[in-house]
């Protein structure tokens, strides 16, 4: 009778796990579409169009790459940027994304689906997105079991630092890259906890995508060594520990080695030495272990100290040799991104081009609520959790946030490394909580304590029987992980625990009432976080652009309220939208226009100066070539033009036509109060520029240390060509030349420009366009010709600005 | 014996010095002036040596006596530097930092060079109180200041200011300035290090024969490293410490308070404005942040364990309503500073 009863409820068992594995499914799938859609306000509310300024080179390298096809790709020579330099794209670029991308759109349409690359490029990372939420279940599985796997990847889904990046039409590197991180990681706790070599050939590959796609995978080169070390210390090496590490140093390292723009960089630069010092550190103790197991322990001693001490010898050797090998390099090896990371205050007293990116900024406590919301209050229970036990797993993924969240502090952008760590905490955090909340709730329930006292164990549900799995593991076995293994092992003997446990369970218990009241809190917490990631959908993206000075410059103006800021801000910032007092829709596309008029416009070989932020936008939207563009690897290239900017005009005439600029762009808000345009840029040209010629200073361009373009501004502001530009013919329009953004009437109001003559002004003046003067000529009969030949070419065109122009 | 070898010297050499200097003083302007500037110079190159850094202290006496008083072209040329002692508690003008710098420019240069280049410019600080006249005839008016007397500067307030951007990058900027002006060379600063080899070396060899036991104890699996607890609080400190945003106050040097402009005896605390924010409200957030998870952890795993039913109804009680307290706050906070607010599902009329 007793077997018969064990069967049935063996069967019982089985229909449960596969109850629940199928419910797990369906709730991952739908994570999956949850993680995409939420995406796709952007293309909803605008349309599928690419954002940003990055995202623009990385669709124009992906239509090169369609086009050509991979060869090509790899030796593309690109003569449009930086003339006249031109930059080398395939030896230059992390290719993952771009290759993802033309990966998927070559499948599509093999399977004739006629998508277009842009379409391709706009889907990729909402598809990504999806993915990562994926990786993140099966790691969160890994380390505390399906039901923290799924709360972590819910949350994920919908991180509002994650969507920020990962809008439908945000085609950058992260989009890709966070799935990577998540999936390398993945693959090497999976390794830890089985052992298997299958998946560590697989975690060198992930790792070699990773590689592929962002700059970041030296935060996994440097946290698996960590890590590892960690385990090392703390006494918790094992043989899968090795299997887990070794093959990914040696694989990964020759992987990484193939992308061109990594090479020789990932056996030679500081970055990767923790990982090889760490190599070598576990090879001496497996050495060390394997010594131990055929040794007597007595004999063992003996050889501990031979090799311990010879070990030590050559471990300093080594590191006498690694850093003999850094010293010699001046800035000790390290990059000057991942020194500013070490030392924070690096990066604002060297290196002026990293600290005017807004996105190298360290964040205030508000952008922590503004990018993981209430995940922030979660983590530190997560944390606890992790302690108890703590695994190999666990151990890891606490080094994971506790890394994460240092770096995040030093710059705001590796918020997004930080999220996902965050995501995972905070879902172990609250599965472990509803976990012990229901248990109290259902076990103190009038009705069920009837039943429970039976002692009829076989109503167990699956639930249940987890429960006591884990507070027996919690109180024998500390050290044990909870993988599928071990899982099993623990249910086998279920029968005689969930007796014995039952007396435990009616312990492990919370008060009733006290427990009702947490979970309503704790849905009302959840609540908020799904508000507030449905706010955010398109989120606000921290620009890749020069930092905007926010203390002078108010917020939009046209906005009207909070709402609507954050609609605003969610824009493509390549089309932008606001609403009017009585709700109607207005769309500024100023930049498409210009851009366009542009390329059908000008000659195919012209070239079109600009501030650095718009050079990706102009190379894909126009085709025509630039002098810098948002890659800033050249600073006297970018110091060149910015001192141009910060020129009379004459001089930035020579500078220009030195480098055969036909055109001049700038961006101006002044007229509709567009903050982050070229005049609230200029203050980094003047010092960008100043770094490199001496002649531009900046206190020139203050009066009393304040940047004021009103009355009050110096003579060199009011003289320079970006001021020049920018206000050219702005009195035209009010009468009164009000600027919106500064909010102010402009210093000098009529004036002309000799050598710069306006060919095109958009729609609302956010974009104008200059074109440089033929130099006059000496001879006088000619003079008259070509003035005459300029006169007729150029005119058509402004009378036709003149009537574009609608705010007459 | 008392008085030592070398100060007995020393107070000989200042006596000469004070003969010389009278004799000079009294001397007719118009003798033989070659040899008088190469006195001047010894004069100078004496006081440096009396100072420890190279850096000679300037008095109105000596300044009129070296740049005012002496004809044109001078074989020397005076780089000063302008300090004030009751300025020095204020920070914010780094004038200590700055001397520093200016005293590590000066023994680099002196060490670089040869006695005759090394003859040629010479580093000098004054300060405010002793020198009023000084200050006065220079013009200087505020501080941090530092000027370079050329060999032909007649008048002192004709020499050359020293931009606030050449000595904002400490002393490798105002080596830069110098040789930019003087045509001498610098060379590169010799800072001193931390510690000294002797004691580095010392350092080494403990933590060599320290990691040898350790290393042993490890094996034996009982350091402190595993302790569990300690990580946790370790884990959860850096948790607490990013979250406040300490970092940006590092970075940006943030004041813990700030008092208030328009009543000196209020203190603000919460600044209004999300790029900024001041260190004791990153520290509260922080905590803000921390505790809520902190009880969650603890209710959801030291709390059940607790038998009694009674005390586990008032910490959970207490927790409840600690943990909505500050999530509360932390919205409404957040609210206030960005002006981000988020609407909640109701209707607008529910609230």
């Amino acid at each position: 009778m007793a077997d018969g009863e064990s069967s049935r409820e063996a069967t019982a068992r089985t229909l449960r796990n596969a109850f629940g594995n199928v419910f797990s499914f369906f709730i991952l799938l739908l994570i999956g579409i949850l993680a995409f859609s939420i995406r796709l306000f952007s293309v909803i509310k605008y349309e599928s169009v690419i954002h940003e300024f990055d995202p623009y080179f990385n669709y124009r390298v992906t239509q090169f790459l369609t086009k050509n096809g991979i060869y090509d790709f790899w030796n593309w020579f690109d003569d449009r940027t930086w003339y006249p330099l031109g930059r080398v794209i395939g030896g230059t670029v992390y290719p993952g994304l771009t290759l993802t991308a033309g990966t998927l759109w070559w499948l599509l349409n093999s399977l004739n689906i006629p998508l277009s690359v842009e379409t391709v490029c706009v889907f990729t990372a909402p598809i990504f997105s999806a993915f990562a939420s994926w990786a993140t279940y099966l790691l969160t599985k890994e380390v505390k079991g399906t039901g923290a796997g799924l709360t972590a990847a819910v949350l994920l889904a919908m991180v509002p630092s994650y969507i920020s990046r990962s809008v439908a039409g945000s085609y950058d590197n992260e989009a890709v890259a966070i799935f990577a991180l998540i999936f390398t990681f993945y693959l090497y706790i999976k390794t830890l906890n089985t052992g298997s070599l299958f998946y560590a050939t697989l975690n060198a590959l992930a790792y070699f995508y990773m590689v592929c796609s962002w700059g970041g995978y030296t935060f996994i080169i440097n946290l698996i060594p960590m890590h590892v070390l960690l385990c090392i210390v703390t006494g918790r090496y094992s043989s899968r520990l090795y299997i887990a590490y070794a093959p990914l140093v040696v694989l990964g390292t020759l992987l990484a080695a193939l992308v061109p723009v990594v090479g020789f960089n990932a056996v030679m630069t500081s970055e990767h030495f923790a990982s090889f010092l760490v190599f070598i550190i576990i090879h001496v103790v497996a050495l060390v272990y394997h010594v131990k197991g055929n040794l007597s322990p007595r004999m063992f001693k003996v050889a501990v100290t031979l090799v311990v001490s010879v070990g030590l010898v050559v471990c300093c050797a080594m590191i006498a040799v690694l850093i003999a090998l850094v010293a010699s390099s001046p800035t000790k090896g390290w990059s000057g991104r991942s020194l500013s990371l070490l030392d924070p205050t690096y990066a604002s007293k060297y290196i002026p081009i990293i600290a005017s990116v807004s996105e190298h900024q360290p964040p205030t406590w508000p952008s922590y609520f503004m990018d993981i919301n209430v995940l922030a209050f979660l983590v530190p229970a997560g944390i606890i959790a992790c302690f108890l036990p703590l695994s190999d797993a666990s151990s890891f993924v606490v080094l994971y946030i506790v890394t994460a969240v240092y770096f995040s502090g030093v710059m705001v952008r590796l918020m997004l490394v930080f999220a996902p760590a965050a995501c995972i905490m905070s879902g172990i955090a609250l599965s472990e909580a509803f976990n012990v909340l229901t248990r109290s709730i259902k076990f103190q329930l009038p009705g069920s304590s009837g039943i429970s006292q039976s002692g009829d164990t076989s109503m167990n549900t699956e639930g249940e029987q987890n429960d006591i799995a884990k507070t027996e593991k919690m109180d024998e076995t500390a050290k044990e992980r909870p993988s599928k293994k071990n899982k099993r092992k623990e249910k086998e003997p279920v029968v005689k625990a969930s007796i014995r446990s039952r007396i435990e369970r009616r312990l492990l218990v919370l008060p009733l009432e006290a427990s009702v009241i947490a979970i309503i809190l704790l849905v009302l917490l959840g609540a908020f976080y799904v508000k507030v990631a449905c706010k955010v959908d398109a989120a606000l993206n921290v620009h890749a652009s020069t930092l905007e000075k926010s203390s002078r410059v108010g917020r939009w103006k046209l906005v009207h309220c909070v709402w609507a800021a954050a609609e605003a801000y969610s824009a493509p910032s390549i089309v932008l939208t606001t609403y009017s007092r009585e709700g109607g829709l207005h769309v500024f596309d100023d930049f498409r226009e210009a851009y366009a008029w542009l390329s059908h416009n000008t000659e195919v070989d012209d070239k079109v100066a600009s501030w650095w932020d718009y050079g990706y936008q102009t190379t894909a939207m126009a085709n025509r070539t630039v002098i810098v563009d948002n890659n800033t690897w050249n600073n006297t290239h970018i110091a060149t033009v910015g001192t141009a900017m910060s020129s009379p005009e004459k001089a930035a005439w020579e500078i220009f036509n030195s480098l055969d600029v036909k055109y001049v762009l700038v961006v101006f808000g002044g007229l509709v109060g567009y903050p982050s345009d070229d005049i609230n840029k200029f203050l980094w040209m003047v010092r960008i520029g100043g770094g490199v010629f001496p002649h531009i200073k900046e206190p020139d361009y203050l009066r009393d240390g304040q940047y004021r373009i009103d009355s009050q501004a110096t003579p060199t502001m009011l003289n320079c060509l970006m001021y020049k530009l920018s206000y050219y013919r702005f009195v035209e329009t009010d009468g009164k030349a009000f600027d919106r953004v500064r909010q102010t009437e402009i210093g000098k109001k009529y004036f002309k420009l000799t050598h710069f003559e306006e060919v095109f002004t958009t729609h609302h003046w956010m974009v104008r366009i200059y074109k440089l003067k033929p130099p006059k000529n000496r001879i006088r009969g000619k003079t008259k010709k070509s003035k005459s030949k300029a006169s007729s070419t150029s005119s058509p065109k402004r009378s036709g600005t003149g009537k574009r122009n609608p705010w007459h | 014996m008392a008085i030592s070898p070398t100060l007995l010297l020393s107070l000989l050499l200042f006596t000469t010095f004070l003969s010389v200097s009278l004799h000079h003083s009294t001397a007719d302007p118009d003798s033989d002036s070659d040899s008088e500037s190469s006195d001047l110079v010894t004069e100078l190159l004496y006081l440096q040596s009396q100072s420890k850094s190279g850096v000679i202290h300037l008095n109105d006496h000596i300044v009129s006596r070296f740049l005012t008083s002496t004809k044109t072209p001078r074989p020397y040329s005076l780089l000063i530097f302008f300090d004030a002692k009751h300025l020095h508690s204020k920070t914010e003008l780094h004038l200590q930092d700055l001397h520093t710098e200016f005293s590590l420019l000066a023994s680099s240069f002196i060490s670089n060079n040869d006695a005759s280049s090394a003859s040629s410019l010479f580093f000098c600080d004054i300060e405010f109180k002793e020198s009023q006249n000084s200050f006065s005839l220079f013009g200087v008016n505020s501080l941090p200041h530092i000027r370079l007397v050329g060999p032909n500067v007649k008048n002192p307030k004709d020499s050359e200011q020293m931009d606030q951007g050449d000595f904002s990058r400490m002393a490798e900027s105002m080596a830069e300035f110098v040789e930019s002006r003087t045509k001498l060379t610098v060379g590169p600063i010799n800072r001193p290090p931390m510690l000294s080899t002797n004691q580095i070396a010392f350092l080494g060899v403990i933590l060599l024969i320290w990691a040898f036991f350790f290393i042993k104890k490890l094996l034996t699996k009982d350091t402190f490293l595993h302790d569990w607890k300690l990580w946790l609080l370790g884990a959860v400190f850096v948790y607490f410490f990013s979250v406040s945003g300490a970092m940006f106050n590092i970075i940006r040097k943030m004041p813990m308070f700030l008092v208030d402009r328009n009543d000196p005896n209020k203190l603000v605390f919460f600044y209004q404005g999300s790029g900024m924010q001041l260190g004791a409200e990153g520290f509260a957030v922080g905590s803000l942040y921390t505790i809520v998870g902190l009880l969650l952890g603890v209710v959801t795993h030291v709390l059940v364990r607790v038998k009694n039913r009674t005390a586990q109804r008032v910490v959970m009680g207490v927790a409840l309503v600690i943990s909505f307290w500050a999530v509360r706050k932390v919205v409404h906070l957040d609210n206030w500073k960005t002006g981000y607010g988020v609407h909640a599902f109701w209707p607008t009329s529910w609230s």
